[in-house]
């Protein structure tokens, strides 16, 4: 028999046929699946390397087996006279048919039934844009967070977090106003200033001009508790930071050519941020009338008097007690390891003194007994109110219900004093609400900017009112869930910069003594209920615990 | 010697950059109707930042109607939609989310930050913001009221915010650059409802937007949706105003503007800079760097650490489409502003002369270097960036190209550039604002002076506005 006969004769052609039918079919299905149901497309080049490797064996097999009554078996074995073959070919006829006939259905189907594509985008409504962030998890404590103490008492906290090649330093020294008596008083922020001039090696600019050639900025802000330090670097001038910062903390030169011209800078910065700013200046006076004990009474950047008068021992004595490693704690967030930064550490910090511990702040503002007010005149296109009550300290419980009730109040212009004052009746170009963060007890505080013909006193008691309503009322469910995704938000935001890691952790360790606590947050949140706001209020917001202050144009006869 | 070692060691460690400045990935989609979108994934945290751009700004502002741009931007939130002003504002503040939109010279642009979990909504505020704001005749009267009323707030506690206003209008005459973004008294007093109506008609439309979105969600989804949003808006009314180059107007000159009793003087000193396009970007802000774009720049060398006679001195190279500014912005006591203004002249005419040797450029690009990477470190910082490329035709080549254009700046280039972006000491606009009773007599050295009052209602000396 010639090969071709033979080749019929084992239906090796039409399993051929039957294999390319198939095949065919088959493509087809998984391309519809690929576009319509978003299967992947590997899936279709596999299925194609698949078939196209499995004709020669189909080919192959369909040559050496053949069907018999009793299984399939090699041709060879089967008796000829018994074979079935015939059979089996009619068998794969039919099939080759049917599948014909349902390949022909499916190209005519193709074309006549609607394209069998992606469904078109439906209305935002029905999109579900799941966040791939999972919100259900509690905020944890990140591991990756390390934190030592050298020998002589300096601490330190190392956040790694390698997203950028950046570096972004915080520390906080336990000096601040705080700390300050009259005579002295502005002398920790003036420090601020002179940690910049020189130490005994290195002239006066030389630190700034070292850090900005690697790359590096830096700042430093003074408050009624904490001086702090700011540094924000390149990876590559980690090195360069630390033998510049053990440097100024080891060693600052407290020249006095450098104090006087020193000291004529802060007199320009409270010319600008006081004595030329209408705000500020109200402020300062605020804080002095709201305390009568408490050193929080003067200001941060001190009286004009004292910084006339700041001796050279003063300033002596206040950087060996409170610039001393056991009364300062850093915060490294970036891409660092806490392994290099403690050997940094060890290196450039650990020989630096330990010192006696600052005296300790035992003065407690008394309670207050009465309302305070008084009243500046001066130049002043827009008069102002700022209105002040004696509350909590930062790591107070009911601090941070505090923070919820002025969310509510405050925050933004769906708040209550916001529609109350400036849009429903236009009382006010502006309104805002905050709680001043500290060790000891702080204020909290509302401001006020009214339009140039604007009634102090109507304000007043509009603002009055409104704290009176959440006194009675208390806030609702709506109100206080809107608050605590404000605060959600602006946890998280906080945390998307190295720079934000390094301030909330600092901030946390420095004032509530765990920088744990700042991963506790959103559950905190959601542990407290409108109750609690309504009785925070009720205990801060009291007459004879109240200090009002006006700034206005001299009232000149006609109501102005 | 030990000294010279270590500052040569640091210059040589923070040069050897091998990681350039890049943007991160993005995809960027183009739909039919011209909108385009700009994607880019972020999970860090659960934020997404978003910002749209409308094309047009308050350089698109009609004669006499300054104001008019940032004005539709205050009042397109104030009801949009099927939500009333309050009502929107509580939709987004209920969820922890941020909305503001405002305009500059050449957009109105919409940021928006959200919680992941509610980036369906902010979508849906956006887009009600743009494409359906109520414009309510109530609502607008009161943003313009309140507009006019914080700008005399200003005068009163803050001048030194009314800056841009004043230098812009001296610098650019008549010119749309001229225009004050916020207006003037006079200006919004003299707008109506129908010209925040007509400008939503004239300069709205899916043809000029940009709409950039960062942060934790899938991209797929989140382009079928903004497609699905965004992609019908039917183009504006008007065809985008073309912006003609400015006329050069003769300097030196002075506007004096009279702040009586005033004990500080705010000054800046400049003339006309240099586009977005500007070739030789880097070499500029390597020149800006050192000349007062850090705490340890020339000017603050000079004007702080040296004499002490201010708290603050810059030098700001703002860039827009078709031209810029360069100015020298600072402070001082009113009786030392002759003495701070003369110094800042001198350290300017330093600057041209001496230019910049190798290791102050080899410092600068440090700083640049390596004060980058945290700028585009959020999801909005991130949207942002991506808006304002797309807004100025650039691709991510004007980031990614970057790093290697700092490190191929020369000192001649430099030079070169110096020439070509800052004014000479002789060709200089000073704007000031203090007490003209003892400045007006000595600041007649500088130039022509021009007088006019804080309390004059507009901040061009001319009539037109």
């Amino acid at each position: 028999m010639s090969l071709f006969s033979e080749l019929r004769r084992r239906n090796v052609f039409k399993v051929a046929l039957l294999y390319a039918v198939a095949s065919w079919l088959l493509v087809w299905l998984v391309n519809h699946m690929i576009d319509g149901v978003g299967l992947s497309a590997w899936v279709g080049d596999y299925a194609l390397l698949l078939i196209v490797i499995g004709f020669p064996v189909a080919l192959i097999f369909a040559w050496v087996y053949e069907i018999t009554p009793s299984g399939i078996k090699k041709g060879i074995d089967v008796d000829q006279t018994q074979s079935i073959v015939y059979k089996t070919g009619q068998k794969l006829n039919a099939a080759v048919a049917v599948l014909a006939v349902l390949g022909v259905a499916a190209v005519i189907g193709e074309q006549l039934l609607p394209e069998f594509v992606r469904p078109v985008p439906v209305p935002i409504e029905e999109i579900r844009l799941k966040p791939v962030f999972d919100f259900s998890a509690k905020a944890e404590v990140p591991r990756e967070i390390t934190s030592f103490q050298l020998p002589n008492g300096l601490k330190i906290i190392v956040w790694p977090d390698h997203d950028i090649p950046n570096v972004a330093l915080y520390y906080f020294v336990r000096a601040g106003s705080r700390n300050e008596y009259p005579g002295i008083t502005g002398i920790a922020h003036f420090f601020e200033h002179m940690m910049f001039n020189g130490t005994k090696s290195r002239g006066q600019g030389e630190f700034d001009r070292t850090m900005e050639a690697a790359g590096g900025a830096n700042n430093a802000r003074t408050s009624n508790d904490t001086t702090v330090y700011m540094d924000w670097f390149p990876r590559s001038a980690l090195e360069t930071v630390f033998e510049l910062e053990g440097d100024r903390l080891a060693n600052l030169a407290i020249d006095p050519d450098v104090v006087e011209t020193e000291r004529g800078a802060v007199y320009s910065e409270r010319r600008l941020r006081v004595d030329n700013d209408n705000d500020g200046r109200l402020f300062e006076q605020m804080m002095a009338t709201a305390y009568v004990a408490h050193p929080y009474q003067s200001p941060v950047i001190g009286w004009p008097s004292d910084i006339k008068n700041w001796t050279q021992q003063d300033l002596e004595a206040f950087y060996k007690t409170y610039y001393a490693p056991n009364n300062i704690t850093l915060v490294f967030a970036g891409d660092v390891t806490p392994e290099e930064i403690y050997l940094l550490a060890d290196q450039y910090l650990s020989p630096i003194p330990r010192q006696h511990p600052p005296p300790e702040i035992t003065t407690v503002e008394p309670e207050q007994q009465g309302e305070r007010r008084f009243v500046i005149e001066t130049d002043a296109q827009s008069p102002l109110l700022h209105v002040a009550f004696h509350a909590a300290a930062t790591d107070d419980p009911e601090t941070l219900q505090m923070d919820l009730l002025l969310a509510i109040l405050a925050e933004g212009n769906s708040s209550r004093l916001h529609r109350a004052l400036v849009e429903e009746a236009p009382v006010a170009l502006s309104v805002g609400g905050m709680q001043t963060d500290g060790f000891d007890p702080g204020l909290v505080y509302f401001y006020m900017t009214l339009p140039p013909d604007g009634d102090l006193g109507d304000a007043e008691a509009r603002l009055l009112l409104e704290l009176q309503r959440v006194v009675e009322n208390g806030v609702s469910a709506a109100e206080l869930q809107k608050a605590r995704n404000l605060r959600i938000a602006s946890f998280w935001r906080g945390l998307q910069t190295i720079n934000g890691k390094a301030s909330s952790l600092g901030s946390f360790e420095v004032f509530t003594g765990d920088y744990e606590n700042l991963f506790m947050i959103p559950e905190r949140l959601t542990a407290i209920e409108p109750g609690d706001l309504q009785a925070v209020a009720a205990q801060v917001f009291r007459t004879e615990n109240m200090t009002v202050g006006t700034l206005r144009p001299p009232a000149e006869g006609a109501a102005e | 010697m030990r000294r010279a070692l270590f500052v040569a060691l640091t210059l040589l460690a923070g040069s050897a950059w091998s990681a350039d400045i890049t943007v991160p990935d993005y995809e960027r989609v183009e739909l039919d109707n011209g909108t385009v979108l700009l994607l880019s994934e972020k999970h860090d945290v659960p934020l997404v930042g978003m910002r749209a751009i409308i094309r047009g700004g308050s350089a698109a502002d009609p004669v006499d109607r300054a104001g008019l741009a940032n004005l539709l931007a205050n009042v397109i939130q104030k009801g949009a939609g099927e939500r009333t002003a309050a009502e929107f504002a509580e939709a987004a503040a209920g969820v922890g989310g941020a909305i503001s939109a405002s305009s500059d010279l050449e957009a109105i642009s919409v940021s928006a930050e959200f919680l992941s979990r509610d980036v369906e909504l902010m979508i849906e505020l956006v887009a009600d913001m743009l494409m359906r704001p109520t414009l309510s005749k109530e609502e607008f009267e009161k943003e313009r009221d309140r507009s006019i009323a914080l700008i005399q707030a200003a005068k009163g506690s803050d001048p030194s915010r009314l800056m841009p206003a004043y230098a812009n209008a001296f610098i650019f005459g008549n010119h749309a650059y001229g225009n004050p973004s916020g207006g003037s008294e006079a200006s919004l007093a003299e707008l109506t409802h129908e010209d925040i109506q007509q400008y939503y008609e004239d300069f709205f439309g899916g043809d000029r937007l940009i709409v950039a979105v960062v942060g934790d969600f899938d991209l797929e989804a989140m382009k079928a949706a903004l497609t699905s949003v965004f992609g019908g808006w039917a183009a504006a009314a008007e065809k985008s105003p073309v912006l003609a180059p400015p006329a050069l107007i003769a300097a030196p000159r002075v506007l004096l503007v009279d702040k009586p009793g005033a004990t500080q003087t705010y000054f800046w000193i400049g003339n006309v800079g240099v586009a977005v396009d500007y070739p030789r970007r880097a070499e500029l802000d390597l020149a800006n760097t050192v000349f007062g774009g850090r705490f340890t720049s020339m000017l603050m060398t000079a004007l702080r650490v040296e004499s002490g006679l201010t708290y603050g001195a810059r030098s700001v190279a703002e860039r827009f489409s078709e031209t810029g500014t360069v100015t020298i912005r600072s402070f001082t006591e009113t009786s030392t502003t002759i003495e701070a203004i003369d110094l800042a002249i001198n350290v300017l005419d330093r600057l041209h002369i001496r230019g910049l040797n190798n290791e102050l450029i080899a410092s600068a690009r440090n700083y640049i270097m390596g004060q980058f990477p945290p700028t585009l470190e959020t999801a909005s910082s991130l949207a942002r960036m991506l808006a304002f490329l797309e807004q100025h035709g650039q691709d991510r080549s004007y980031i990614d190209e970057y790093g290697a254009a700092l490190a191929a700046a020369t000192p001649v280039t430099i030079s070169n550039t110096i020439a070509e972006a800052y004014p000479t000491v002789d060709d200089l606009v000073f704007v000031l604002i203090g007490d003209a009773e003892v400045l007006r007599e000595d600041v007649a050295k500088y130039g022509p002076v021009t007088e006019i009052s804080i309390i004059a209602p507009r901040f061009r000396p001319q009539p037109a506005e």
